[in-house]
């Protein structure tokens, strides 16, 4: 199948700093690809790489069959991009910023006044399109946004982190449209913090930390990779103990995550793991109100090849979260 | 084949018209009106050269010249100081670096809004002093052809400033710093000539001098000075562009 996207020994350094270490992959013509990684793991200058936006230091990205740092251009036609804040003009209305988008990537009239009008129909904006930007919500900017980086119908769409601090309605919204676009042919690109998105939507994901990629594969694939081992979800009647210490303390139980009023405990032993919890609750007095043995998730993919822990992960969330609050419009 | 070249040249360039004149129009929608507009690019020359000139016998074609042109150097060359700081703020500016078009056209396009504020600004001090002093343009073809000259020069020349600066404080701080000594040397109060001789070289490397000259010229009978005062201000802004799109290259592909 022919590549949307090739990169090959792609390297980025700021002085001293690495930001991405010699990373290749290729992502086919109509296919759904995730970036996922922790903050700082070079997701977001990568994508600013293969948009043309930076410069790489060494080795060469072809996005649409064109070169980005020679052929520039040819490859911004041919592609759209959602950065990870909603750049719009706040002075504008979403129809105008449309409209304004529309002539830079040289569409002509009739055509993006009908695409338009059809895109923000599908985003549930058609009725406010003459309000001006700065009255609207996160979501709804972030709406107009997809709606301005596919009006030129791009062969490749670049999305970072596009449902970042979204409500539910409009995180939905946008998924299922960005997958109607998919479906259409349009190849994604996606870098996500929600691993749940990633596993959805990608065909094929790569995890990508210290700037480099040390996982990639389809999420089916990435999860029978850490096959043998289980994950058991397991709540108890009260919570008034400190739990995951007690369990911490034994060393079969590996990666002890409390979710909620949930524990999550990875195992290659199930078996020894239910006996142990059911002593443990019987020896303390509780209740087991529920206990589940699952496959692992992409999550779990993700926190075994990243290391990080269920503290780490919220607080990249977080922090995530903190970010696109804080940026302005 | 010639053929075939001559029509991509011309299609690069009604491209270039077109993206250029799209920036041009959003920002003179955006940043026309800007408060900070009104007061670095009108209310502050107006009040620089009405502190200087009240109570003073000024000739009507020092007045109008010297006037047009420091209108057209403070209003030309604001807008871009405001809306490059702005965008990069709001990372609009990334909207534009991520469409195919060249920095050269957004250079151009951000230069257009700020030529045109200028020229509109100029034209309507020099309809209004001209009213006011009754006095006449000999020569009101020369006068426009400088005007819309010396708005572009201007105008790239806050381009380069805004270009190298690093937010809106700054940009406008640096773009004062080089306008205020520009109207002290550039003609505007005191003829060229009758600078002493360090500040009258000083003066020569400015455009503000060229476009006073100009409009002088212009008021009277033109010489041979009018059209050397032209080039130089073609020149300047051939310089000024082609430095703002060579740095803004520059800091873009970090």
């Amino acid at each position: 199948m022919e590549n949307a996207i090739e990169v090959n020994d792609l390297r980025k350094h700021y002085g001293n700093t690495v930001a991405v270490d010699n990373i290749s992959f290729r992502v086919a013509r109509g296919e759904f690809f995730g970036l996922l990684g922790p903050n700082g793991a070079g997701k977001t200058t990568t994508i600013r790489m293969l948009t043309g936006l930076t410069k790489p230091t060494s080795g060469t990205v072809k996005v649409a069959g064109w070169d980005c740092v020679t052929e520039s251009l040819a490859v911004k036609q041919r592609i759209g991009v959602v950065t990870e804040v909603s750049n719009l003009y706040s002075e504008m209305s979403a129809w105008d910023n449309l409209m304004f988008v529309g002539k830079l990537y040289g569409v002509d009239k009739s055509t993006r006044t009908e695409r338009a009008k059809q895109l923000l129909e599908a985003f549930q904006l058609y009725e406010r399109r003459h309000d001006l930007i700065i009255s609207y919500s996160r979501g709804m900017k972030r709406r107009v946004r997809i709606a301005a980086a596919f009006l030129h119908r791009p062969e490749v769409l670049f999305l970072d982190e596009p449902t970042s601090g979204l409500d539910v309605q409009s995180s939905r919204l946008i998924r299922s449209l960005i997958r109607k676009f998919n479906e259409e042919g349009m190849t994604i690109f996606l870098t996500t913090h929600y691993i749940d998105e990633a596993d959805q939507l990608c065909d094929r994901v790569a995890i990508i930390k210290q700037g480099k990629i040390i996982a990639e594969g389809s999420p089916e694939k990435l999860k029978s990779s850490l096959q043998g081992e289980y994950v058991i979800e397991v709540a108890f009647s009260r919570n008034d103990l400190d739990v995951q210490a007690h369990l911490q303390s034994d060393p079969i139980m590996k990666g002890v995550i409390k979710q909620g009023d949930k524990y999550h405990i990875r195992t290659g032993t199930p078996n020894t793991i239910i006996k142990k919890m059911v002593r443990f609750a019987a020896s303390n007095r509780l209740e087991i109100t529920s206990m589940n043995t699952k496959q692992p998730s992409l999550e779990d993919v993700f926190v075994r090849y990243t290391g990080l822990d269920a503290v780490q992960l919220e607080r990249m969330e977080l922090l995530r979260a903190v970010k696109v609050g804080g940026q302005r419009g | 084949m010639a053929n075939r070249a001559l029509r991509n040249l011309t299609t690069t360039f009604f491209e270039f018209m077109a993206k250029g004149t799209c920036v041009a129009r959003k920002d003179a929608r955006i940043y026309y009106f800007k408060p900070q507009i009104i007061g670095f690019g009108i209310l502050i020359p107006a009040f620089v050269y009405l502190s200087f000139s009240l109570g003073r016998e000024i000739p009507s074609t020092l007045l109008i010249s010297g006037l047009v042109g420091m209108v057209s150097l403070f209003g030309a060359s604001s807008i871009e100081a405001i809306s490059i700081p702005i965008e990069r703020q709001t990372e609009t500016w990334e909207l534009l670096q991520i469409a195919p078009i060249t920095m050269r056209t957004i250079v151009f396009g951000k230069s257009l809004a700020g030529s045109v504020f200028g020229i509109m600004l100029s034209l309507v001090t020099a309809l209004g002093t001209i009213l006011l002093t009754r006095s006449t343009i000999a020569n009101p073809l020369p006068f426009a052809t400088v005007t819309i000259i010396g708005a572009f020069a201007f105008s790239a020349l806050g381009m380069l400033v805004a270009a190298a600066a690093k937010d809106m404080p700054t940009a406008n701080i640096s773009l004062t710093a080089l306008r205020l000594p520009m109207i002290f040397i550039g003609g505007v109060f005191i003829p060229v000539q009758a600078l002493p001789p360090p500040l009258r070289i000083i003066s020569y490397m400015t455009p503000l001098t060229y476009m006073v000259d100009a409009l002088k010229e212009s008021m009277t009978t033109p010489s041979i000075m009018f059209a050397i005062d032209l080039v130089a201000l073609i020149v300047w802004f051939a310089i000024f562009q082609s430095l703002a799109v060579i740095i803004l290259n520059k800091k873009a592909r970090l």
